[in-house]
C-alpha cells in the first residue's frame, strides 16, 4: 500500500545507529548489535554512533569521535594550511573503512586533493596483543575503583571489553609521507566537486542532497555511513563569495540533511575573510568547533617545551553531545599539532618550559590566563 | 633582512609543485605614509630588475603613466619589462571616439582598455609573459599597481580569481601587488592577505600625540620623522606553516629607499599568543635516571668516601675537610667541642621511596602512630 510504503522510507531520526542500540537497551550487552554496525562506526556513550577523525587523539580529546549525523567545522588560519591536515586523515579515515565520502574543494582540480591523502599505519601483531592485555587489567582495577574517581581512567570502563578488540580498527595511524593507494581512492564510494567557479551553492546542495539519500537507499540496519569534506567554503575566490547569507542558508539545509542521516559534514572555512557577525552566525552553526592557529617562528620557544616540533595550535571550542544535558568540559582546550616520527599526527597539552631563574617574564605570562588578539580563546 | 628576504623571495620564484609566491604591500592613508609605500613599490620593482638574474617584469600599471615608471630605470632594463598601460584610458573613452594610432606607443607598452572582462585581462598579462618566454628570460614577475583600481572595475571575487590564476600558472614565478587599505572594508583586505604569502605594511616612527595631555610642541617636532622615517613590518608565512614577524626601519631619502635593521620587539607577541598550559610535572626516563644518581648533602661526605651518615662525635679537623659537613653541622660541632662533652647527634636521613608520587598522602601525618 501506498501509506505503508511511505512510511518505511522515512528517514530514520536522528541516527539510525542509535536506535539500534538503544532497542537492546543494555550498553554492555551490545555485543550482539554490534556486529550489524558497519565497519568504522561504534556506539559511544549515551548510545550516540560515532566515526573516527582519523586522529586518534582527536577521538580521545572529543569523547569518542565525531557523532554520526552532526556538522563539524574547522575555522582556518590564513597563515598556515594545518586544516588540510585534519581533512587527509578524516577523508583517509573514510575511505580505508570503505564509507562513501564527498569531497568539495575551491580549486580546479579537486581530485588532485585525493593523492595527498595518507595511509595508514600497518600495526604490528605483538602491539595488538599487549594491548588487550593490559585491557583485563584495566578492567579489573576499574571495578574496585569508586564511581567518582573514574574520570582519572577515561573512558575505558565505559567501552566494554568486546568493543576493544575493534578499538584497532575503529581508528588509525596514518602516515602523512606515505599517499593512499590509487586502487581505494578509484572506486566509486568518492567524489570530488569544484566550488570555485560556481556562482551560486545550488550545484553543491544538490550534490549534497543526492549523497547522503544514495546512503540512506540501502537497507536499514546495514547501510554504510558517508563521510562530506568540504574545503574553504568561504574561500574569497569562490564565486559566490560575497553572498554571505546565500553561504548561511546552504550550510544550514546541509545541518538538516546531515543531522537525519549516516553522514558526518567536516567543513573548513577561513574566519578571518568573513565580517565579524557572519563569522559567529557560522559558528554558532557548528555542532563541533575546532580552530587551528599558527605558531610565530621562534617567539614561543622560551615558554614552551617541545617547542620546535609543533606545527600549530588545535583548540577546541565546542563539542556535539547527543541524547545527554551534561556539556562536555574539556580540561585543557588548547592543543598543539605535533607530527611524531614525521609521519604520524599527535596533539598534545601544551607545557610550560622550566622557568631560568634569571628571568620572570615566563612566570608572570603563565600565571595570567591572556586571550589572544582578537580570537575566540576563552578560558 | 626583512626587505632583503622579500627581494629573494620574489626572485626565487616558487618551487615547483607550489604556487607562486605572493606579496600583498599594504598602503594607507596616515601621512605621510601613503607616499613611502609607493616608494616602496618602486624600490621593489628596481630592485628586482637590477640584479641582472635575468629576471622579467611584467607591470600593470594604474595608478602612474607608463612613461613615469620608464623613466625610473635606466635604458638597459627597458627590454625586461612589459607594461600593461591599464592608466591612459581605462574606460575607453578616446578609443571609442579615436581609434588609437597604431605606431605610436612603444613596444614595450600595450594599452588595455576593456577592464571589465577580467578574463581578457588575464590573458593579455599571460600573453605579455609569454612574450618573455621568446626572449630567454623564464621567470616572470607580474607587478600590480595597485589592486584598488582593480577592483573599481571587477568584483572581488573575480579579481581573486585572477590572482589566484596567476599564481598557478607555469609561466609566473612570483607576483606582487600594492593595495590602498583605507578604501576598503576590512573582509576584503583579509581576502587579499588570505590569497598571498608575504604581507608587508608600513606605520609611522612616531605616533600622533595625544592632544589632550601630551607636551604639544615637542612632539610635533618629532612628528617631522615620520616624513623620512617609516616601521616596515613583514608578516611571512613560511613553508612550515609557522609564521615570522619582521620590523624594520624605512628611511626616504630623496625618493629612494633604505631600510636598516631595529632590534625586534617579540615579546609582546608572545603574550598575546600565549594559550593556557600547564606545569610538565612528569620525568622524562632521563631525567628519572638523573635523579636517582644524585647524592644528597646528607647523604655524602665531599670527597669521595662511601656515604657515611654524620657523627656528632667526629673531631674538628676532619670536618673541616669536608665541605658538606662544615654547611651542615659546623656550627653545632664548635658548640660541642668547646663543651666537651660527648653529645651523641646523629642523623639518619632515608631518602623517600621514588614509587611515591608526589602529593599522592592525603594526610601526610597518617605514618605517624599516636
Amino acid at each position: 500500500m501506498a501509506t505503508g510504503g511511505g512510511q518505511q522510507e522515512r528517514p530514520t531520526r536522528p541516527s539510525s545507529f542509535s536506535r539500534v542500540s538503544s532497542s537492546s537497551f543494555s550498553p554492555a550487552s551490545s555485543s550482539s548489535t554490534s556486529t550489524s554496525l558497519p565497519p568504522g562506526v561504534r556506539i559511544g556513550a549515551n548510545g550516540a554512533a560515532f566515526v573516527s577523525s582519523g586522529i586518534p587523539d582527536l577521538d580521545r580529546i572529543l569523547g569518542g569521535g565525531f557523532l554520526v549525523g552532526s556538522v563539524v567545522m574547522v575555522m582556518e588560519d590564513a597563515d598556515a594550511p594545518h586544516h588540510l591536515l585534519l581533512l587527509r586523515n578524516f577523508m583517509s579515515q573514510g575511505i580505508v573503512h570503505g564509507q562513501s565520502v564527498l569531497f568539495a574543494g575551491p580549486t580546479k582540480e579537486p581530485r588532485s586533493f585525493l593523492g595527498t591523502l595518507p595511509s595508514p599505519v600497518v600495526q604490528k601483531e605483538g602491539l595488538k596483543i599487549k594491548h588487550d592485555v593490559s585491557d583485563v587489567q584495566d578492567k579489573e582495577k576499574g571495578l574496585r575503583i569508586a564511581w567518582q574517581y573514574k574520570k582519572y581512567f577515561g573512558e575505558q570502563t565505559a567501552v566494554d571489553s568486546h568493543n576493544r578488540d575493534k578499538k584497532q580498527e575503529f581508528s588509525s595511524d596514518f602516515d602523512l609521507r606515505k599517499p593512499l593507494e590509487r586502487q581505494l581512492l578509484n572506486s566509486q564510494n568518492v567524489e570530488c566537486i569544484s566550488t570555485q567557479d560556481a556562482f551560486d551553492l545550488s550545484k553543491l546542495q544538490n550534490h549534497c542532497l543526492t549523497f547522503v539519500s544514495k546512503l540512506s537507499m540501502k537497507d536499514g540496519i546495514n547501510s554504510n555511513a558517508g563521510r562530506i569534506a568540504i574545503q574553504s567554503l568561504c574561500a574569497p575566490q569562490c564565486g559566490y563569495f560575497e553572498k554571505d547569507w546565500d553561504m548561511l542558508s546552504f550550510i544550514r539545509s546541509l545541518r538538516a540533511t546531515v543531522q537525519s542521516s549516516n553522514a558526518v559534514a567536516v567543513i573548513t572555512f577561513p574566519a578571518s575573510v568573513l565580517s565579524n557577525s557572519i563569522s559567529k552566525r557560522w559558528q554558532h552553526l557548528a555542532d563541533t568547533l575546532l580552530s587551528i592557529r599558527a605558531i610565530p617562528d621562534k617567539d614561543l620557544a622560551k615558554l614552551l617545551t617541545g617547542y620546535q616540533d609543533m606545527l600549530g595550535f588545535l583548540h577546541v571550542h565546542k563539542v556535539a553531545q547527543f541524547n545527554s544535558q551534561v556539556p562536555v568540559i574539556l580540561d585543557a582546550s588548547t592543543y598543539s599539532l605535533k607530527l611524531q616520527k614525521r609521519k604520524s599526527l599527535v596533539l598534545e597539552r601544551l607545557n610550560q618550559a622550566p622557568v631560568e631563574g634569571s628571568s620572570g617574564v615566563s612566570y608572570a605570562t603563565s600565571g595570567s590566563c591572556s586571550s589572544s588578539k582578537g580570537s575566540l580563546l576563552d578560558f | 633582512m626583512a626587505e632583503g628576504l622579500i627581494v629573494r623571495s620574489l626572485r626565487d620564484g616558487s618551487l615547483p609543485g607550489e604556487h607562486a609566491p605572493a606579496l600583498c604591500l599594504e598602503d594607507s592613508l596616515t601621512p605621510p605614509l601613503a607616499s613611502h609605500s609607493h616608494a616602496v613599490f618602486r624600490h621593489l620593482l628596481t630592485s628586482l630588475l637590477s640584479t641582472g638574474t635575468g629576471t622579467a617584469v611584467v607591470l600593470v600599471a594604474f595608478h602612474r603613466s607608463p612613461s613615469f615608471y620608464l623613466s625610473l630605470l635606466s635604458p638597459t632594463f627597458h627590454n625586461s619589462i612589459r607594461l600593461l598601460d591599464c592608466y591612459s584610458d581605462p574606460l575607453a573613452w578616446k578609443s571609442n571616439h579615436h581609434p588609437p594610432p597604431s605606431s605610436h606607443s612603444p613596444q614595450n607598452i600595450t594599452l588595455l582598455t576593456n577592464l571589465n572582462h577580467l578574463p581578457h585581462f588575464l590573458s593579455s598579462i599571460l600573453h605579455l609573459a609569454k612574450d618573455f618566454g621568446a626572449q630567454g628570460h623564464d621567470r616572470v614577475t607580474v607587478a600590480i599597481d595597485s589592486v584598488t583600481h582593480m577592483l573599481r572595475h571587477a568584483p572581488l571575487p573575480s579579481v581573486l580569481q585572477l590572482l589566484t590564476n596567476l599564481r598557478c600558472h607555469e609561466k609566473i614565478s612570483s607576483l606582487f601587488w600594492l593595495i590602498h587599505t583605507d578604501l576598503h572594508e576590512p573582509k576584503v583586505i583579509s581576502s587579499f592577505e588570505y590569497i598571498s604569502t608575504m604581507i608587508a605594511s608600513l606605520q609611522p616612527i612616531v605616533q600622533l600625540p595625544d592632544y589632550a595631555n601630551a607636551n604639544i610642541s615637542a612632539s610635533i617636532t618629532s612628528l617631522e620623522e615620520n616624513y623620512s622615517k617609516a616601521k616596515f613590518n613583514v608578516r611571512l608565512k613560511r613553508r612550515n606553516g609557522r609564521v615570522k614577524l619582521l620590523c624594520e626601519e624605512l628611511l626616504i631619502e630623496q625618493g629612494s629607499v633604505k631600510f636598516s635593521s631595529v632590534p625586534s620587539v617579540s615579546s609582546v607577541v608572545a603574550q598575546n599568543l600565549i594559550p593556557k598550559v600547564q606545569f610538565n610535572i612528569q620525568l622524562s626516563d632521563k631525567e628519572r635516571m638523573d635523579r636517582a644518581n644524585v647524592v644528597l648533602p646528607f647523604e655524602h661526605q665531599g670527597n669521595g668516601q662511601n656515604i657515611e651518615i654524620y657523627d656528632g662525635r667526629r673531631s674538628l679537623s676532619e670536618s673541616q675537610k669536608d665541605p658538606s659537613s662544615i654547611k651542615i653541622g659546623g656550627l653545632s660541632e664548635q658548640k660541642r667541642s668547646n663543651n666537651n662533652k660527648s653529645e651523641k647527634g646523629e642523623i639518619h636521613y632515608i631518602r623517600d621511596s621514588d614509587d611515591e608520587q608526589p602529593d599522592s598522602d592525603e594526610d601526610p601525618d597518617d605514618d605517624l602512630d599516636i
